[in-house]
């Protein structure tokens, strides 16, 4: 296992990249293992890979990850395919430039901040592929993803490492350090992934179901928090009855996040929630109003029908 | 996950026919995935599409593929953004596998890819091609921030000329702002159809709200389009890792508020609102002075607008209402700490995060 970074870069990872990976392996995968009953007429040129059995059943892909470093945060938003140049073992560059100049048109603003591949662990020949994208971004990231499915794991497979210099036996070199990472994401990003991977309704859904879907979102995610509580709550429990033993620097990382309770308790706060909650409640009472001006013209409408119709009939007696 | 959001899950997935491609345990794995470059060359020979205006009824679209498409479409802001998509048919089905995004960006409802447009259209596809993406282009995506999933004249006469030279072609429209307002992914995928092509008037499109600015140029090319349906589907490995995300990701589920940052927009739809509410006024006080056969025969053919602003309004105001319920969900969690001490965490602040 590689030693933890001490860079103190604050990486974020967005979903787009995770689910790119995802997809270019599964893409790779299926291409080299056609399903049955498929005509198997495609040559597999696609793949740089060689195609002997152990590597058609579990290829590795490579590819960019770009985004954007500001101060000490580098955010990973999106990332491309790259192909393996077998005969220099690191990637094709040229392919590579090419790619690049394009995504420039695109996202002016990204820049190459490293690689991916898959895999289950950092290997000695990825440092070949590493030092060659140096001249790229000093210090590229390395992000590796193990395509292995494995339901008992709760972490994501997903592992970013860095470069660090190291003097071992003498010999300054570079050895990868992994990082951590967080989860960040844009709203209509954080939209999509809710909404593939909860499988909300794709058209819009009575009310009834909208409502549903957004409570049974907030009440997972409350749930998830719950746990998370549950987890902290048992280890301190454990603590204090001599279970395990007592971790000084822990125990001020919970009382921290006690002590930021109330996580607002303002007057302005409450103001501005209070106008927030009032204007919203306004908002209601316009659309009521509406609602009821509607009726109520239907209403007119049928009236004036019935009316029309009698008058002529000639008979007004009906309705009086 | 828990049990219920399992539950709830199977309902959907039953509900909106969503494919898990693959169970990790059969043996045709992420059949989906595979490209058969000699199947798809004889669907191109034979044609299918040529006798049937209606041949394509079903989109499917990948994880990968709505994901890239809709944050690109927010990165544009309120500038209409447009990109490529790649797939593959299947039957009556148009498969999108990957999208990619082109180097335009229109004003207003026009997108028109111009000259350099296809120069990199060409170059990326050429890449991609060896990077093992070998499906061919299938269709453009573009983005309409703030108006609604439907097509312009010039996206329909854009779309009809490439029906003519690119089939199969797809159009497929986001609206980036509404999905942030309304929580959920606005997505419409259209094809047109050819010129001349009389359609029955029962054809009725799904209602939506559309601005008063461009109703115009929505009421007039209409009818010259058709809306597929959209499902989506994922690999096995997308699914479990989608799973895991989940796991990290309930911090911005807590944290995220619909109402912030989209307050311009729900202005300009509550002002767009009472434009709408002025013009209809005009019209009953005409249809008043004009007798009353004039407004019979006006409901006759459409129902009043009157009751398209309630339904506007109340799509509005539900929005809101959702957006207001989580905050004051989220006040109760984490302000009243006073008198319980069971919620020590805060949803602003996600790194320190246990994981056991």
């Amino acid at each position: 296992m590689a030693p933890s970074s001490s860079s103190g870069l604050t990486f974020k990872l967005h979903p787009l990249v995770i689910v790119n990976i995802s997809d270019h392996y599964t893409r790779v995968k299926t291409q080299l293992n056609p399903p049955p009953g498929s005509v198997c007429s495609t040559e597999n040129k696609a793949s740089s890979n060689n195609n002997n059995n152990g590597e058609a059943m579990n290829p590795r892909v490579y590819g960019c990850v770009i985004g954007v470093q500001r101060g000490r945060t580098v955010e990973i938003f999106n990332s491309f395919e790259l192909l393996f140049d077998p005969s220099t073992e690191t990637l094709d560059r040229s392919f590579l430039e090419k790619k690049q100049e394009l995504y420039k048109k695109v996202f002016p603003d990204f820049y190459i901040l490293g690689w991916y591949s898959t895999g289950s662990d950092a290997e000695e020949s990825d440092m070949l592929i590493h030092k060659a994208l140096m001249d790229i971004n000093e210090s590229p990231v390395y992000v590796l993803l193990n395509p292995a499915i494995n339901h008992a794991q709760k972490d994501l497979p997903v592992t970013i490492y860095e470069s660090e210099l190291h003097v071992i036996d003498g010999i300054p070199q570079l050895i990868f350090a992994h990082t951590s990472y967080t989860i960040e994401t844009v709203e209509a990003e954080r939209i999509s992934v809710d909404h593939v991977a909860h499988l909300k309704p794709s058209d819009g859904g009575s009310a009834a179901t909208q409502l549903a879907a957004q409570l049974t979102g907030i009440h997972s995610a409350i749930k998830m928090l719950n746990s998370r509580i549950r987890v902290l709550h048992q280890y301190l429990a454990a603590m204090q009855k001599g279970d395990i033993p007592c971790e000084n620097s822990l125990l001020r990382q919970v009382s921290s996040l006690l002590r930021r309770l109330p996580a607002m308790e303002s007057e302005r706060f409450q103001d501005n929630f209070l106008m927030e909650y009032n204007d919203k409640l306004l908002v209601t009472y316009l659309a009521m109003i509406t609602n009821c001006t509607s009726t109520m013209n239907e209403m007119v409408d049928k009236f004036n029908t019935a009316y029309d119709r009698n008058t002529r009939r000639g008979g007004r007696t009906a309705f009086m | 996950m828990d049990d219920s959001s399992t539950i709830a899950r199977k309902t959907w997935e039953l509900e909106n026919n969503i494919l898990t491609v693959d169970q990790p345990d059969s043996s045709s794995s992420d059949g989906i995935f595979y490209y058969d470059e000699a199947s798809q060359t004889k669907v191109q020979q034979e044609k299918p599409w040529t006798s049937d205006p209606n041949y394509f009824k079903r989109v499917q679209i990948s994880a990968l593929a709505l994901l890239k498409m809709v944050v690109h479409a927010r990165s544009g802001g309120t500038i209409e953004i447009m990109g490529l998509m790649q797939g593959k048919t299947d039957g009556d089905t148009i498969i999108v596998m990957d999208a990619f995004a082109l180097p335009v960006e229109g004003t207003e409802t026009r997108v028109n890819a111009q000259a350099d447009a296809y120069e990199y259209m060409v170059e990326y596809s050429q890449t991609n091609k060896l990077a093992g993406r070998l499906e061919n282009v299938v269709g453009w995506y573009h983005s309409h921030p703030g108006y609604g999933c439907w097509l312009s004249g010039i996206d329909v006469s854009t779309q009809m000329l490439n029906q003519q030279y690119q089939e199969p072609f797809l159009a497929v429209v986001i609206d980036p702002t509404r999905t942030v307002s309304a929580g959920k992914v606005e997505i419409g995928a259209f094809r047109t159809y050819p010129e001349g092509h009389k359609i029955s008037d029962d054809h009725v499109s799904e209602y939506q709200t559309i601005p008063l600015n461009k109703i115009e140029d929505f009421g007039v090319h209409c009818k010259q389009y058709y809306s597929l349906d959209i499902t989506y589907f994922k690999s096995s490995l997308d699914s479990h890792l989608l799973d895991l995300l989940w796991n990290k990701y309930w911090v911005n589920t807590l944290s995220s508020s619909p109402l912030l940052g989209n307050g311009d927009y729900v202005a300009g739809q509550i002002s767009d609102l009472a434009e709408k509410l002025e013009q209809a006024e005009s019209q009953l006080a005409h249809s008043r002075f004009g007798g009353i056969p004039a407004s019979l025969h006006r409901k006759k053919e459409d129902e009043p607008p009157l009751a398209k602003i309630t339904r506007d309004s109340a799509k509005i105001t539900v929005e809101q209402v959702h957006g207001l319920m989580s905050q004051v969900i989220k006040d109760i969690l984490f302000n009243s700490a006073r008198q319980s001490e069971k919620t020590p965490s805060d949803p602003s602040e996600p790194e320190p995060m246990i994981t056991s």
